[in-house]
């Protein structure tokens, strides 16, 4: 109050039209707030609260099949996680699933972006058959992948191997192979975000500096390293850190592929809270996991916007 | 590396589907001429540069540099530098880097490449500007960054697609000044597109008169103003243009408004023409074609008359002294030397 009556006074001479403009100012944004309220309680409900929660339940023993042994342990949860190997395992495979999947998503999809770019025709017809794997729910997607493509004999993938002489494989018992399907399977459904958001950006690239790079003698792999990938650079890496974070957060597809299974090969981060939460029932536990998995995605989040802001 | 930069087209012809934008276009540009594509809007200026340049293909017709072939010969590989009229500048490069980019992809060695975009840089007097982006420029900062880019590699042919249309009227005047000094000391080909005559005209050694998709007259300047070969070309040339006036030739004079002028041309006979008459060749003399005056355009150091002569509007211009007022009747009249006729069926000049 006594730096406003301060700065009041320093502009005497323009003192009422300054306060009216401060009045308006303010009752507009008490309307503002006003109107925001509703939307920021429910938002602060459904995100802030569960989360705190979270990092409340972390705090306790809460087992549902020993119950006589709940109660507040501060710190223990992750004191037990940091030398839990199933943990260091499940954060490797959640970083190795993260970093494949993703890589493969930006190359396939600007691979198949600057092809789209060349077809004369058909463009559109691309564009809607490409987008439909998005638009599927992940669950789905896993259901297509099991059934369909990596059945034993009958799965298209399996017939292919078959066919290509590499024989019948057990694509989602082997470990490797399970990890490499679930990696595919992510692959397939979201590289079209890709495709279409590094469509979209190469098409708003000016045509003309292309010919000025012909004429300046540039060939087509260096027009496309000195010209299309600096260009391309903000939405490449727009895309990495929206990817990466749905990516470490995954869970639809690999629970109805392979439950994390087989043993613990495609257990994810993610899924390795959930087994502990609602399969053994250990809920303080799982909150100590699903708390990890936030701050392993905030730090990931946080290298990867730093390096966004750097040249 | 420089080769001459001698340019030949053989009847091109550039089709987009069923619009013809070049009907068979020939010309030949001589080793270090200054040469100029001229015409309105549409022409086909442009498509007969990219065309040059080999950015786009012909659909009919060759395209010889140095006496060689190379209609199908990719842009990349016909030594040609270009300015674009958008500069096509690389956004992402500081204006160093745009300059060093043709010389890196010639895998010079890196001082070279240093002390080479310094002189270019200096050349068009942009060395203070090295570390800026292109969208940090203005657009003639930004026009000068591009012509740097183009001379920095010493390519035998210089392509310039309207670089001075988007700089004001006053850096316009400058540039192209510079322009030619710098064309002239580096002694290469240049071509140059514009739509606007005067530029040609004080540009160019010589020039190509481009009319929907063919060339109608090709010489140098002043022979094109002295000697249009069209009513179209005699319409576009000259600020203003040539009056052009229907009329009536009998035996060696035309009769504009029931007023007999001389002209030079001397056979007998009569026909229908079209009277070219220049603004500035007119004369207030006693005893001409009878004039009122409509409207003054003070240009300052000339005026320009907008006249009624019994129902056509001819221009005149006149300079400072003997400026009639508004609502007057003078009275005008031509050297027979200075009048042009024009057949207007065919619409060349007789
Ligand atoms: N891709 C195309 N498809 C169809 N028509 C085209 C195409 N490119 C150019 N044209 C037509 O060809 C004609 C010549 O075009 P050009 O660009 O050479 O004109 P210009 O003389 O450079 O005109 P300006 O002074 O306006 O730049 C124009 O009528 C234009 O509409
Ligand atoms: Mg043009």
């Amino acid at each position: 109050m006594a730096t406003t009556a301060a700065t009041s006074a320093g502009i005497a001479s323009e003192a009422p039209r300054s306060d009216f403009g401060r009045v308006l100012a303010q009752r507009e944004r008490r309307f503002a707030a006003a109107l925001l309220a509703p939307a920021f309680l429910a938002l602060l409900a459904t995100t802030t609260f569960p989360l705190l929660f979270l990092v409340y339940t972390s705090a306790f023993r809460l087992d549902l099949a020993m119950p006589f042994t709940n109660g507040f342990v501060g710190f223990e949860n992750y004191q037990v996680l940091l030398s839990d190997e199933r943990f260091w395992t499940s954060l490797l495979v959640s970083l190795v699933y993260t970093g494949s999947t993703v890589a493969l998503q930006v190359i396939i999809g600007l691979a198949l972006a600057l092809l789209v770019m060349d077809m004369k025709r058909g463009q559109g017809w691309f564009r809607v058959i490409a987008i439909l794997p998005v638009v599927l729910s992940p669950a789905v997607v896993g259901m297509i992948w099991r059934t369909f493509m990596l059945a034993p004999e009958f799965g298209i993938v399996d017939f292919l191997a078959i066919n290509a002489g590499l024989g019948s494989k057990n694509w989602l018992g082997d470990p490797t192979l399970a990890m490499v399907s679930v990696i595919a399977i992510h692959t397939w459904q979201w590289t079209p975000f890709a495709f279409m958001v590094l469509l979209a950006s190469l098409a708003s690239l000016p045509e003309d500096i292309y010919e000025a790079a012909r004429l300046d003698r540039a060939s087509a792999w260096q027009r496309f390293r000195r010209i299309t990938l600096p260009l391309l650079r903000p939405a490449i890496v727009m895309v990495i850190i929206m990817r990466t974070m749905v990516a470490l957060t995954a869970f639809a597809a690999i629970f109805t592929v392979t439950g994390g299974g087989p043993g613990t090969a495609t257990e994810i981060l993610n899924l390795y809270a959930y087994r502990k939460s609602f399969t053994e029932l250990s809920i303080g536990y799982g909150a100590a996991l699903a708390v990890a998995l936030l701050i392993v995605t905030i730090i990931i989040s946080g290298i990867l916007f730093a390096l966004r802001r750097a040249k | 590396m420089s080769g001459q930069g001698q340019v030949s087209f053989r009847n091109i012809v550039k089709m987009h589907g069923e619009f013809a934008a070049l009907k068979g276009v020939n010309f030949d540009i001589k080793p270090g001429e200054f040469f100029a594509l001229l015409g309105p809007s549409g022409s086909g200026k442009s498509t007969t540069l990219r065309i040059l340049a080999g950015l786009d293909a012909p659909t009919a017709g060759r395209v010889l540099i140095d006496d060689k072939d190379v209609t199908s010969t990719d842009a990349r590989d016909r030594d040609i530098a270009m300015v674009f009229q958008s500069y096509a500048l690389y956004p992402h490069m500081t204006v160093a880097e745009n300059i060093a980019f043709p010389l890196e992809m010639a895998r010079l060695p890196k001082a070279q490449i240093a002390s080479a975009v310094q002189e270019a840089a200096r050349k068009v007097k942009i060395d203070h500007l090295l570390d800026r982006k292109p969208g940090q420029l203005s657009g003639g900062q930004q026009q000068r960054c591009a012509l740097a880019r183009a001379i920095v590699r010493k390519a035998r042919l210089f392509l310039l697609d309207e670089p001075l249309s988007n700089l004001d009227a006053k850096l316009r005047l400058e540039t192209r000044a510079e322009l030619k000094k710098l064309q002239r000391s580096l002694g290469v080909t240049a071509v140059y597109v514009t739509h606007d005559q005067e530029e040609a005209m004080t540009l160019a050694d010589r020039m190509a008169v481009f009319m929907s998709g063919e060339i109608q007259q090709i010489g140098t300047p002043a022979e094109v103003f002295a000697r249009p070969n069209s009513i179209d070309i005699a319409g576009f040339i000259g600020n203003p243009p040539m009056n052009l006036v229907p009329a009536r030739y009998v035996d060696g004079d035309v009769i504009i408004a029931g007023h007999r002028l001389k002209t030079t041309t001397t056979t007998a006979g009569k026909r229908d023409v079209v009277v070219g008459l220049r603004p500035g060749a007119l004369r207030m003399t006693e005893g001409g074609l009878g004039a009122r005056v409509d409207l003054i355009e003070d240009l300052g150091d000339t005026a320009v008359l907008d006249l009624d002569c019994a129902g056509t509007m001819i221009r005149m211009r006149v300079s400072d002294g003997n400026i009639p007022s508004e609502g007057e009747t003078i009275s005008i009249t031509a050297r027979p030397r200075d009048i042009h006729l024009f057949d207007p069926t065919t619409r060349m000049r007789l």
